[in-house]
Order: C-alpha cells, then structure tokens, then sequence
C-alpha cells in the first residue's frame, strides 16, 4: 500500500511539467509601446509554451477599433502565434489578443503601438473606457489611508513629540496600522480595477489576464510597483516602532511615506499634461503632501487626543493650529499654481468638465478653510487663555464636522486626478489615419 | 528596465523554499528541545518570526513584479500579507507586546488563507501537471496543517503540534523545490516541455 501511494506521488510528479499554470507571453513584435518607422508586416507573439490560436487571436485596432489583423495561425512548435496585417498608414494602433494555453485556459492581453507616432499608453488602448465612479471611489480611498498614515505619522512627530499616555499610543497605532493596511488593498484592487478597463474582459477571463503592460510600460503601473513596495516598507518601520517602542522607526516611516507620496505627483496631471515641468510635479507633491497632513492631523486629533488624552488637548490644538496655517499656505500656493497651468482660458472653469469639478472643489475647500480660521481665531485664543471644560467638546463636535468637510475635498480630488483637464491649445489639428490594404 | 533585472520564477520559488526550510528547522528544533530550553537565549524566541515577517516583506517585489496573471497577482499578495502577519503576530507576542495567547491563531489564520489561496489560483485538474498537482497539495497540506497551530494556541507545550506545525514548512519547502520542469528534485521528466529552456 504504502509502495503504490509512493509511485502514485512519483507518477503524478512525472506527469507533464510545462512550466507553471498557463502559458505566459515572453516576446512580442511590434514589442509594447514601441515606435516604428515604418509598417510591420506581421504581428507575432511568442510564448513560454506551446499554444492554439483562436479566431481573433491578434486583433490589430486602429483608433476608430477596425480590426485589420489577417488570420493568426500558431507556428514554431506552436509557441507562437502570428497573423499578417496591411501596411498600416501613420497613427497608433492597439493590439488585443488571446490564446488558448496547454492548460485548457484562455490567456490574453493588450498592447498598444505606433506607426510614426509614439505609441498612446495602454491604459488608453482602443476599447478601454477609462476611469469609472467605482475607481474614483477606490483613489478617495487611497487618499483617506495616506491621510490616515502619513499624516498620523506627521502628527505625531511634529505635533506630539514627546511620550503619548497608553491608550492614545494604542489609538495612534491602530489607526496609522489601518491606514498602512488599507493603503496597500486599495492600491491592489485600483491596479486591478485600471488592468480590468484595459483588458475589457469578463471576470471568467480577467483573472488570466496579461497585466504586464500595465505594470511595466505606463506611469500608473510603475507608480504602482514604487508606491506599493515603499509603503510595505513603511508598515514594516511602524510596526518595527510599534513592537520596540522606539521613536527613530516613525522617523524612518514618516521620510519614507512622504518619498513615495511623490509616486502619486510623478504619474498624474502634473507629470503628464502639457507644460509639465518638475516645477509642477514639486507643486503637486507639496499640494499633496500638505492636505495628507492636514487631514490627517485633524483625524488624529478627533481620534487619538480627544479621547486618548486629555491632558494633551490644550497644546496639541494649539500645535497643530499653528501648523495648519503653514500647510493651508502651501496648499493654496500649490493648488493656485497648478490651476493657472492646467486652465489655457479662465472659462473653462465653467465650460470644462473638470472645471466643474474644480469648482466643487474650491467651495469645499472654502467652507474647510472658513471653520478651520474660526478654530485658529475664536478657540485656539481661547484655549491659550486658558479657557477648556465645555469648549473641548464643542470643539470635538466642530472638528467632527471639519473631517468630514476635508473628506469631502478629497472625494472631489480623487474626481478631479481622474478627469481630463481642458486641452491646452494646440498649433495644428491631427491628420486622420486611413487605410491600404497590400 | 524591469524585465532585465527580474530573476527567473524558478529561481524565485528556490529562494522561498529555502526560507520555508529554515523555518520549519527552527521551529523543529524548538519543538525537540521544548519552549523553556529554546527560550534559555532570548533571542532565539525572534527567528522564526521575523524570519517569517521578513519573508513577507520579499514576497511583496514577487506580487508586484510577476504581474503576467491577475490571479498569481492576487495569490502572491495575499501570501505576502499573511507571511507578515504572522510574523508579527508572533513577534508581537514574543516580545510581551501582545499578551493573549488567541494570538497564536493568527499563524492557524496565515495557513487557511494561504491554503485557500493556493488552491482557487490553480483552475487544473490535480493530474494535469506537476505544477497544478503540487498547487492542490500544497493547498490542502495548509488547510490540513492549520489544525496545528491551531492546537498550539490552546495547548502552547504539546510537542506534538509543534512538530507538525514545523513539518508543514518543510514539506511546503520541498514541494516548492520541486514544482518547476527543472527542477532540483525529481529534475526535467517532461516530454512536453521539450529541451530545458534555462
């Protein structure tokens, strides 16, 4: 008995090894993203194991989504898949295709090209709809746990330098660990939501889905990699914090997660757009960095001192209202700077779409600013003199109310960073691809 | 850039099984000389877990590079978060930081979620291949193991479920070892892989 379980583990053992699942694409011509001089005459993609072809195995779309792919076939040893195409006029093309790997299971994947014009980024290839409300609602997320953990980690070594009693320590460790944690699944699942518009397959097939040239060929992706490593990196010095109760740790996260907050300032507008510069992607880095800590802040106090300690109320009020006024400062400099660069004409603040959305923006931020001023000129003067019993819980209630103003504001930035700013104007107009057939 | 400076998924999967073998002898040898002897240097009480922290913190590179499947993506997330989880579950309680020893479930939690990880990730028959019939070993040996750490929080002294918690790392260590075409155990025996391409 106990011989044949051992050749039954041997034999399965045996059986065919191709590598690991489903097949993967190893080499691909035209490659992702590249430029080419002149019309490729054939698409072929190369795998890491033997594969069929399928009808629309290669789709070659021009921007209008015409197929202009001939039939693929599978050749060399059925490791590649290869399919004619006409000579294609000056314009970028998208490449969708699919294969059905040895395992049984339908791999498939999306590239872009160019022909004489550099190639548009993936997330833009033909058929993907872009940004939906759901990941709008996923970017709002990613921002509240950057609040939650950079500005937490600001708060407490700017504001709160010294010893925190227990219980605010617990609290000021629970909640910059939740925003650690969440951060990285919202991060996940916004990748995923990104790969799912790209690939623009159902669920069944999503999940064989090629995300490579997502990750590796567009800022988003590479953002992504950078951001979601450096922040594993943070959660490690926190926790290391945490577990030694040692100060330096939170010194290190604190450096390290304002570094990385940058990966969201080099792969958005700024970064981007037209009259990019690093003057603007510093200005949305400072723009960022100044609101995570404002609201984090203001979450830390709301969650963390009211509660945790009370004998810590008075000067950290007094602390971070100081400190809001610098970030408030740099946050509109920022903000205003960067709206003159993305607005060519003052009417496209009620003409453009983002405009509009710019415009919610600034009344929210307007009513945050009007109750953080009436916290900085009517409560800190009294909290200064002296005053605290029933205003430390009006001033619990109205800070409530501050938070959820400021997350409303990031809720309307996560809008904002997924719509277009208005075009800036351009000397000439596109010529329009067209056509011959060889 | 990134692609040339990737390691091969094999090479990867070799690392992590030595790193899976070290932590099974460590937890091994806990479990031969019991937790009062192993505990007689302070120091010792950190391998394993911050062997397993860390592991975590390496895994995170292998989700966020190896993205040529949305599922593999999702797979190796999960296994990096829970390899961190564990670890500082149990660093936490061996530093006296956290106090309850339900703690110790976290590690019970860590092989549930892996197992069930490694088993929806593989879509193939348990005969298909060796890769897909060690993933459904793989899977249902942490499902099945999990009892142990699972015993360990309720009886922290039975060498019994000390050992088998160990023996999981190790036969995890071996299967990772030899789920590739090429691989050190059992070699090249397929037919259909043709010429060992690496």
């Amino acid at each position: 008995m106990r011989r044949a379980l051992l050749v039954a583990v041997l034999a399965a053992l045996a059986l065919p090894a191709t590598a690991f699942a489903h097949a993967s694409l190893k080499k691909e011509s035209p490659s992702f993203g590249q430029e080419l001089h002149v019309s490729p005459r054939q698409v072929v993609l190369q795998f890491d194991q033997t594969v069929q072809a399928l009808p629309k195995s290669i789709q070659v779309l021009t921007p209008d989504g015409r197929d202009l792919a001939g039939k693929p076939r599978a050749v060399t040893a059925q490791r590649q898949i290869v399919a004619s195409v006409p000579r294609l006029p000056k314009g970028a093309y998208t490449i969708r295709w699919q294969a059905i790997s040895n395992d049984g299971h339908i791999v498939s994947g999306v590239y872009t090209f160019g022909v004489r014009v550099k190639a548009p980024p993936v997330t833009s290839a033909v058929g993907a709809q872009g940004p939906t409300s759901t990941e709008n609602v996923v970017r709002w997320l990613y921002f509240v746990s950057l609040a939650l953990l950079v500005g937490g980690l600001g708060f407490r070594l700017l504001i709160v330098r010294g010893p925190l009693p227990p219980r605010a320590q617990r609290r000021f460790f629970w909640v910059t660990g939740i925003g650690a944690v969440a951060l990285l699944q919202v991060g996940i699942v916004a990748f995923l939501l990104r790969g799912e518009d790209m690939l623009q397959l159902p669920f069944s097939l999503f999940i064989y889905g090629d995300l490579s040239p997502l990750a590796s060929g567009t800022r988003f992706g590479q953002t992504f990699i950078a951001m979601t490593l450096g922040f594993v990196l943070v959660t490690a010095f926190l926790y290391l914090a945490w577990l030694l109760d040692r100060v330096w740790p939170l010194w290190v996260a604190f450096g390290l997660g304002l570094f990385f907050a940058s990966g969201l300032s080099l792969s958005g507008h700024s970064a981007a757009d037209a009259g990019h510069s690093w003057v603007s992607e510093l200005a949305d880095w400072v723009h960022l960095t100044s609101a995570m800590l404002w609201v984090g802040g203001l979450l830390m106090l709301l969650v963390v001192i009211w509660p945790g300690a009370p004998e810590l109320r008075r000067t950290a009020f007094l602390r971070f209202s100081k400190l809001a006024t610098v970030l408030v400062a740099l946050l509109l400099a920022a903000g205003t700077y960067l709206s003159i660069l993305r607005f060519p004409n003052v009417h496209d603040l009620w003409t453009t779409g983002y405009g509009h959305v710019l415009l919610i923006k600034l009344s929210l931020v307007a009513l945050a600013l009007l109750w953080g001023a009436a916290h900085h000129f009517v409560a800190a003067p009294r909290l200064a003199a002296g005053d605290g019993g029933t205003l430390f819980g009006r001033l619990s209630r109205s800070m409530l109310g501050e938070s959820t103003v400021a997350m409303a504001v990031l809720l309307a930035a996560a809008f904002l960073v997924n719509t277009n700013p208005p075009p800036q104007p351009s000397p000439r107009a596109p010529v329009a691809a067209h056509v011959t057939r060889r | 850039m990134i692609a040339g400076i990737m390691p091969q998924a094999e090479f990867v999967h070799w690392w992590f099984a030595t790193g899976f073998l070290m932590l099974g002898l460590v937890l091994f040898a806990e479990a031969l000389v019991g937790p009062e002897v192993w505990g007689m240097r302070p120091w010792r009480k950190y391998i394993w877990p911050g062997l397993c922290f860390v592991m975590g913190i390496f895994m995170w590179p292998v989700m966020t590079f190896f993205t040529n499947s949305a599922i593999h993506m999702v797979a190796h997330g999960s296994w990096a978060e829970f390899l961190m989880f564990c670890g500082a579950a149990e660093l936490g309680v061996a530093r006296g930081k956290l106090h309850s020893q339900y703690w110790r479930l976290a590690s019970s939690l860590a092989l549930i979620v892996s197992g069930t990880a490694f088993l929806v990730h593989e879509q193939n028959a348990w005969l298909f291949s060796r890769a897909a019939f060690l993933h459904h070993t793989a899977g249902w040996t942490a499902l099945v193991f999990a009892a142990f750490p699972l015993a360990l929080a309720f009886r922290p002294r039975s060498m019994f479920a000390a050992s088998g918690f160990a023996a999981f790392f190790i036969v995890l260590a071996v299967m990772l070892y030899c789920d590739r075409d090429i691989a050190p155990i059992f070699g090249h025996f397929s037919q259909f892989a043709g010429v060992p391409h690496r």
